[in-house]
């Protein structure tokens, strides 16, 4: 295909010539659309990272190194990060460690923030919170197709360097071409048999690295639930900096489980309903309100019935035996 | 004192509109049964005739012909010969002499008079013709003049031959005065070959006459000329049906002397009876003035059911079932009142008149209408009899006793459905077709009878009516009767038609087309293999029966000893299957006693192809219950297990082969690939232990996996082996592991931990206000599966081996339609679960029949069903039990229509299946939030019936079963073709192997150093095409749909969605897109969510996307073929 616009919005864009497949021998070329990543939320690496969109299906952080090395030469690339990657580090339920909090614990930590971060904290929890992941079943995840990435580079002129390279290609007509002879041979998985076998294998972890995992998790799990019972507990007696103190459930052993209240809220509804139920039919306007509901509840079916008719009728050969 | 007046008062109030329709709703009855009344109506409004623009002209060319007739030059006697021999030299014309003809010397004579009386009659007169029919006919009756008769006219066809004498001169007069202006031709009435009649077809111009009017409504009418016999000339007294009039045979047979010939007698009767009955119907129309309309009814009710009064279609037409309506009006008990009352309406006398069929059972005890007591008993051997005293007629003379059966059968049918206020009442009764010889009956045979039979007998309906008879009597004798033990429920022949034929010829000779035998089975009985015949021992008390069997049943029956000392004679049948069965007998018996299969082609039987084609076996019940078996094993190990913290509650499988459902038949220990366990869902004691966190819980199961695991492994070493699998789980608060036990014998079981926690937990997250909503969503979904998973599957498991205990051909029935949706690559957008709902809805809602009794008439109503589903406004509401409250199915229609309402373009629910256990209605049609199937697919299913029962409909029983199977894969834009060596290839993974360097390292030549012999493949988590499938779709939800069958089906269908077109260019599309030039250039802006901005386009990038495709697939693709290219 004739070469297109070079930039698209503020994207400039990069095509990637893909060498054919015995399946589909065809040569085709990808389209990557790359800008200066400025997320809504600016972090310290927003000047020397960049933003793609529509990554191929097959992306992974060696294609991207060597796609970057045959455009800005090597040394450039420092790493990449992928939109479902990226999700995983906001999602809350995602991290094991967190899954692992009591839902009102986490409520009550979240209220009462207490600033627990500090930097050995971190490291501790990001090696709890690997101990605790269950092993991966995929050696190479497959990107949403259309889905972004974004790409951490040396430094701030390595940026610049991409967007020159991207505009020479435009002008030379000469793609990168993707997956290449740059990928250094055995750092990708491959796909195919052998990625689904190897799928196979992984889904049948070994049992003693599973039980390890469920084991750390447990005691994470056991550790945090005390800790909130604790926050729960102190929270109770102690005076916000307004002088207020916070009422939680429970009495003054500890703080009541959630099944004790709704089984003590179902009670009360099972008595409501039951004293209702005492006064039906009691006295003479119920009765005949009921009549006066049966009889509304007699025309309306036959209102319906007939509107059923007439949205039959509207559709045609309904009405007509079949021959 | 003043609390009257305002009670008064009040009263006056409710006296409005409403208070009237109230009574009037209250007047009809129940709500079903209200809608069936609207529906009736309405479809008479639709199919009436508006008699004077469908017919114009009618009425001016009966005046011509009359004319026409009446002008005929009378002539005097002459000998019957030489006055057919005149006529056929003069006008070309022969006469349609009855057979046998009369002989050359026979000194009958003829003669020609005006006839006595010109009538209209039938149903032009009475306006009850509909839209639907046929064909329309008027017919005008001409009375002979008594002149030209004798008294003794009744003997031996002398009548018959006056009679189409008399016909072929005023065929020879009407065809001189229309010349070209209509076709002429000669036709049985009714299919009676005594009684040809005249067929005037006007040509379109002749019968509006000059007016040219662009009449739309205008039909193509014929009128019928109807010679017929004077009322009361010959004496009824010696017409009864138990008399001889044929006494000259034809080869002076003396023994055919005595013989009576009712069809005979009855046809001599009916000739003379046109005029009373006419006058009979006009009397019932007028005094009840729902007549005519039932008798529409009536009609279109016959009609949907094959019935007519032509003597191929049954015998029963419309006129039989208005003289039945009128008598029954009239005063239809013996003592004399009128069994109904006439103030009745015509849906009240339409269920009325059905069930009196459906207990008059005239086939085997005569029906007799008004005073006297006849004597009919011993005719009802010849024919069924339904007879009416005072005109002294048996109405029922035309039919067979198979087609009186299967009336009988059919008002049956009718009734139960007219009972049931659940179903939907009025489509079956009037709309469907049901005269599918596929559809209805379980065999089909063709008889190909001509060789087989020498002229015997002197019926005037020919050898093949002899013969069916014949075919009938053994049949029924053979399979229906209680005393060989009732394996069919209905025996029914099909004779051939007679057609038309021109004035100049001689009627086509008949029994060129063959038989067609439908056989209904009785599931149960029909696959027993020893029939125990009357007991044979020493005492011998059922002596004669004995003799009756053995003079039966030959060399066939042997004695045979059984517990209790009894000796019995028994048959011994070799076949397995039910329809293997049914053909041995059939083929034997008629083999026997009427030397029919003798030569090769004589027997064609249909029917069988659906379960050849799929080799459904009846050793697979069997293998399906080693896999039951062998669950209970397993189930009683887990149960064993004394360690275990909480005790087991229950242990239920949840997948197709625990529940006779799968296509396959589970096999197990194949060396071909690891082990495909079969899934099940543990469920302990309530327990207050759990955590309360969602993904604690799930992390609990994966310990409490771990622990059964080893449990069991401990508990029987060697036997069993377990793993624990992972799950492909996007959250930690999914199911996130299952454990696999294997044992050495070859079953395996998937073991799946069920805690009642989690459902509470997700539904209180499901609740909660303050939850972000995406949580929120997602707790909705997970809950959704969660009860999918641990409480519908265990109970429709439950369901569905319990129907297919109760109804035997459920099991074949859901294999065929299953498979019939892998053929057409649907099975991947539909959950098992729908499709074997969607089957046992056509045994539990069998309505117009009862339910199927084989696979391949389930199969066929199956697809019937699914194209006549209207699934976006109509719910599939099955009700095992039969139990369903009207007001939960209220509810249920009423969520439908809400869904509707929520959701018009049917985005996310589309199918709606509601049982008793499952109100909600989408458990098996939404799967992860999504609609399964979605809407495009659900209507391509729809069509993909529709056009299979079409097929069915126009092949009969000559379709090719195959045709049925066949996907038409020109309709898939690319087609992906996976490479069966490579799958076969990844079927196989083993713990200690690293595919990735396995495919390196050449084998081991010795067998015995290759490190795989001996050990056990692991369990495949997922069968890898399916898998491959999922990848596909996660990764391209977007631009392309797929569609592929079943484990086996190695080519991907899919097409490239259409709204995935040019668009505008923005971050994170739904697919890849490549820069389609175009640009569209508005006032420049910096935003791109402003309106105005630049918006540039983009295109879906097809060939990057296939050829990722092909990356991804590496060596399982094969070849990717793209539409056009």
């Amino acid at each position: 295909m004739a070469s297109g616009p070079a930039t698209i919005g503020d994207f400039s864009i990069l095509p990637v010539s893909i060498a054919p497949l015995p399946s589909f021998p065809k040569n085709v070329v990808h389209y990557l659309y790359v800008r200066r990543n400025a997320p809504k939320i600016p972090t310290a690496t927003d000047a020397r990272s960049l933003f793609l969109t529509n990554v191929p299906v097959d992306s992974t952080e060696a294609h991207l190194r060597a796609l970057f090395t045959s455009l800005v030469g090597a040394g450039r690339f420092e790493s990449a990060t992928f939109e479902d990657e990226r999700k995983d580090a906001h999602s809350l339920a995602q991290s094991p460690i967190d899954a692992a909090q009591p839902a009102h614990a986490a409520r009550l930590l979240q209220a009462h923030g207490k600033k627990r971060k500090r930097e050995d904290e971190e490291a501790q929890r990001a090696q709890e919170e690997a101990a605790a992941r269950l092993p991966s079943t995929w050696t190479r995840p497959l990107r949403r197709s259309g889905s972004t990435a974004v790409v951490l580079l040396a430094d701030e002129k390595s940026v610049a360097q991409v967007f020159k390279a991207i505009a020479k290609v435009h002008r030379k007509k000469k793609y990168p071409t993707w997956g290449g002879d740059d990928l250094p041979e055995g750092r990708v998985p491959p796909l195919g048999s052998i990625w689904l076998k190897t799928h196979n294998r992984l889904s049948y972890a070994d049992k003693e690295e599973l039980q390890a995992s469920v084991d750390a998790f447990s005691a994470l799990f056991a550790r945090r639930e005390q800790e909130a019972a604790e926050i729960a507990k102190r929270l109770r007696n102690e005076p916000d900096e307004d002088g207020f103190v916070t009422v939680t459930r429970g009495g003054r052993a500890a703080p009541a489980s959630r099944n004790e209240a709704e089984e003590a809220k179902r009670k009360m509804l099972e008595r409501a309903e039951k004293k209702k139920e005492e006064l039906t039919n009691f006295y003479r306007f119920q009765l005949r309100e009921r009549k006066k509901e049966e009889q509304a509840e007699l025309l309306k079916k036959f209102d319906d019935d007939r509107k059923k008719l007439e949205a039959m009728r509207v559709k045609r050969g309904k009405f007509v035996p079949e021959t | 004192m003043d609390s009257a007046p305002t009670k008064r008062r009040k009263l006056d109030h409710t006296q409005d509109g409403a208070e009237l329709a109230l009574e009037s709703a209250a007047s009809t009855g129940v709500s079903r049964f209200r809608a069936f009344i609207l529906q009736a109506e309405e479809l008479l409004n639709s199919v009436r005739l508006d008699h004077g623009t469908a017919l114009e002209g009618a009425d001016g060319l009966l005046h011509r012909i009359k004319g026409v007739i009446e002008g005929i030059k009378a002539h005097d006697a002459i000998p019957l010969v030489q006055a057919a021999s005149k006529l056929e030299k003069k006008h070309k014309i022969k006469v349609p002499f009855p057979d046998p003809r009369p002989q050359e010397n026979s000194n009958y004579k003829v003669a020609f008079a005006k006839p006595a009386q010109f009538n209209v009659v039938g149903s032009y007169v009475s306006k009850t013709m509909v839209k639907t029919q046929k064909d329309h006919a008027v017919d005008m009756v001409i009375v002979l003049p008594e002149e030209i008769l004798q008294e003794k006219d009744y003997l031996d066809l002398r009548y018959f031959y006056k009679r189409a004498y008399y016909l072929a001169v005023v065929a020879a007069a009407v065809r001189k005065e229309f010349e070209s202006g209509a076709r002429l031709s000669y036709e049985h009435l009714n299919g009676n070959p005594l009684c040809p009649v005249l067929v005037i077809q006007p040509n379109a111009s002749e019968a509006k006459g000059s007016e040219k009017s662009e009449n739309k409504g205008a039909l193509d009418f014929r009128i019928r000329i109807l010679p017929c016999a004077p009322d009361g000339f010959f004496p009824k007294a010696k017409l009864h049906l138990g008399a001889n009039l044929l006494r000259k045979s034809r080869d002076d047979d003396s023994n055919l002397f005595s013989e009576p010939t009712s069809f005979y007698n009855s046809t001599i009767v009916a000739e003379s009876c046109y005029l009373p009955y006419l006058k009979l119907l006009r009397q019932a129309e007028k005094r009840c003035a729902a007549f005519k309309n039932t008798c529409i009814l009536g009609r279109i009710w016959l009609q949907q059911r094959g019935f007519g009064g032509d003597i191929s279609q049954g015998g029963f037409g419309h006129f039989e079932w208005a003289v039945l309506l009128a008598l029954l009006l009239q005063g239809g008990e013996s003592k004399g009142h009128a069994a109904l009352p006439s103030s009745l309406s015509s849906t009240q006398l339409f269920k009325a008149l059905v069930q009196f069929l459906s207990v008059t059972n005239f086939a085997e005890k005569p029906c007799v209408f008004g005073q006297g007591n006849p004597d009919l008993e011993s005719n009802i051997e010849t024919t069924p009899i339904l007879y009416d005293s005072a005109r002294q007629l048996n109405l029922a003379f035309k039919m067979g006793p198979w087609s009186a059966a299967l009336l009988h059968r059919h008002a049956k049918w009718t009734r139960s459905l007219l009972a049931d206020s659940t179903a939907d009442q009025f489509s079956p009764t009037f709309i469907l077709k049901t005269d599918v010889s596929l559809h209805s009956f379980d065999l089909i045979t063709r008889l190909n009878i001509d060789g087989a039979l020498e002229e015997t007998g002197a019926d005037p309906r020919g050898p093949t009516w002899q013969a069916s008879s014949k075919v009938y009597q053994t049949l029924k004798r053979a399979l229906v009767d209680k005393e060989m033990g009732e394996r069919a429920r209905l025996v029914h022949i099909r004779t051939p038609a007679h057609q038309p034929w021109p004035l100049a010829a001689e009627p086509k000779a008949r029994g060129e087309l063959p038989l067609e035998v439908g056989i209904l089975f009785d599931p149960v009985n029909m696959a027993r293999t020893v029939d125990r015949g009357p007991s044979a021992g020493p005492s011998a008390e059922e002596k004669e029966e004995c003799e009756e069997f053995r003079k039966f049943w030959g060399e066939k029956s042997e004695l045979r000893r059984f517990e209790r000392d009894t000796i019995r004679e028994t048959l011994i049948w070799a076949s397995a299957t039910p329809f293997d069965l049914c053909e041995e007998i059939i083929r034997y018996v008629l083999g026997r006693h009427l030397r029919i299969g003798q030569l090769h082609n004589e027997i064609t039987v249909y029917g069988d192809g659906l379960p050849d084609l799929l080799s459904l076996k009846p050793a697979d019940s069997a293998l399906f219950n080693v896999a039951k078996k062998a669950f209970g094993v397993f189930e009683r190990d887990i149960r064993d297990l004394e360690d275990l913290p909480l005790r087991v509650r229950q242990i239920a499988p949840i997948c197709p082969e625990l529940r006779q459902a799968s296509v396959k038949p589970p096999t197990f220990g194949s060396s071909k690939s690891g082990p495909r366990p079969l899934e099940c869902v543990i469920s302990f004691e309530a327990s207050g232990k759990w955590p309360e966190s969602l993904a604690a819980i799930q992390r609990t199961k994966i310990a409490f996996l771990l622990m059964i695991g080893s449990l069991l492994e401990n508990s029987k070493p060697g036997e069993i082996k377990t793993h624990v699998g992972l799950e492909d789980a996007k959250y930690e608060t999914e199911n996130l592991a299952f454990l696999d036990v294997i044992y050495e014998s070859g079953p395996s079981f998937r073991l799946r931990i069920h805690s009642d926690l989690e459902e509470t937990l997700l539904e209180r997250q499901v609740k909660d206000k303050t939850a972000e909503q995406y949580l929120r969503q997602r707790a909705t979904t997970l809950l959704a599966t969660f009860r999918r998973q641990y409480t519908n599957l265990p109970l429709h498991n439950q369901c569905i081996s319990t129907c297919a205990t109760r109804f035997p051909a459920l099991s074949p029935t859901i294999r065929l339609v299953k498979h019939w949706f892998n053929a057409h690559k649907l099975s991947y957008h539909f959950t098992e679960e729908f499709i074997e709902l969607a089957a046992l809805h056509v045994f539990l809602t069998p309505y117009p029949w009862d339910a199927p009794t084989s696979a391949s008439a389930g199969f066929m109503r199956t697809l019937l069903f699914l194209s006549h589903w209207d699934w976006r406004s109509e719910p599939l509401v099955l009700d095992t039990s039969a139990e369903m409250p009207a007001a939960d199915r209220t509810s249920i229609a009423t969520r439908l229509e809400a869904w509707r309402k929520i959701d018009p373009n049917m985005n996310h629910t589309v199918l709606f299946v509601a049982t008793a256990q499952e109100p909600s209605g989408v458990a098996w049609t939404t799967v992860d939030g999504q609609a399964k199937p979605s809407k495009v697919v659900a209507a391509r299913m729809t069509s993909l019936a529709k056009s299979a029962s079409r097929l069915v409909r126009e092949q009969g029983v000559e379709l090719d079963c195959r045709r049925l199977f066949v996907p038409s894969l020109k309709e898939y834009d690319v087609l992906i073709h996976l490479s069966s060596k490579a799958l076969k290839g990844t079927l196989k993974t083993y713990s200690t192997i690293d595919p990735e360097e396995d495919g390196d390292v050449s084998r081991p030549k010795f067998k015995n150093l290759d490190e795989r012999t001996g050990q056990q493949p692991l369990p495949l988590a997922q069968h890898p095409a399916e898998l491959f499938l999922e990848q596909l779709s996660a990764a391209y939800g977007g631009p392309l749909v797929f569609f592929r069958g079943g484990v086996e089906d190695n080519t991907i269908g899919a097409i490239w969605n259409p709204q995935m077109q040019k668009r505008t260019f923005r971050v994170n599309l739904p697919t890849s897109y490549k820069p389609a030039g175009g640009k569209k250039r508005a006032k420049g802006g910096e935003d791109e969510d402003e309106d105005g901005e630049k918006a540039e386009l983009v295109d879906a990038n097809k060939d990057a996307i296939l050829s990722e495709i092909a990356r991804i697939g590496a060596d399982l693709v094969e070849r990717i073929e793209v539409k056009g290219a």
